[in-house]
């Protein structure tokens, strides 16, 4: 599947776009889990984040399949 | 899915946005309104002089947010046409970021959808700005304003 990282996200994961496998059903928090192993400093944005499935706002807990766009995004801040 | 009027204009533009023109492209011999809201770049912010703003956006789904919100505009209010444009990329102190512009037959409908429609951006478009201050300061999204004193995260202009 895409990751894709926003903002700031973006400069703390070092690229704004990532292709990622992830077991059946893995959820958008356990795909987190994973940058959050790699890139330690995401940790702190944890709290702040939105993600994204296929374009759509998504929970935390929404499951996963190959071939989804995952996005992280930072509170929105247009306008 | 409900489908928007082909007269409506949803875009991300990285040139300067013609105002003007989004307000008469909405113009209608049958409405009797247009209300617009124009957003743009205050020299100021946090109590910090501003320099520039850099706007960059998740630019699939803004688009696909950005009509959304149109076709909710639609379903909940009668207006004609709505033409909503954000700016993307590096936006000097005075130029415009977004704007707005909704007809109607009657003022109060256009109006409401104008509001709702800026109010609802802001909520639910992916898009980002990152402030640069005149002190070389630099805030960004998840950032906390960076406070007056130095803080370890305000960059040194470079």
């Amino acid at each position: 599947m895409t990751v894709l990282f926003f903002g700031r996200l973006k400069d703390v994961a070092g690229h704004a776009a990532d292709s990622a496998e992830v077991a059946d059903a893995a959820t958008i928090e356990q795909l987190f889990a994973l940058y959050m192993a790699r890139y330690p400093e995401l940790a702190k944005y944890r709290s702040s984040v939105v993600a994204s499935r296929n374009q759509e706002f998504a929970a935390w807990d929404t499951p996963l399949r190959s071939g989804d766009e995952v996005a992280f995004l930072p509170p929105v801040s247009g306008g | 899915m409900a489908t928007l009027p082909h007269d409506d204009v949803y875009q991300l533009i990285r040139e300067p946005i013609d105002v003007a023109a989004l307000a008469r492209l909405v113009r209608a011999p049958e409405d009797g309104a247009v209300v617009t809201f124009d957003g743009f770049v205050r020299n100021q912010s946090h109590n910090r002089a501003t320099l520039y703003l850099d706007y960059e956006a998740y630019e699939s789904m803004a688009l696909a947010k950005m009509r959304e919100i149109g076709i909710q505009i639609h379903g909940k209010y009668r207006v004609h046409r709505v033409a909503m444009v954000h700016r993307l990329g590096r936006l000097e102190i005075g130029e415009t970021s977004v704007f707005i512009a909704v007809s109607a037959p009657h003022r109060a409908a256009a109006f409401d959808a104008c509001r709702f429609a800026i109010d609802t951006l802001k909520r639910t478009v992916p898009i980002w700005k990152k402030e640069n201050f005149a002190d070389g300061a630099v805030c960004a999204d998840v950032e906390l304003p960076p406070a007056p004193a130095a803080t370890p995260r305000a960059k040194p202009a470079s």
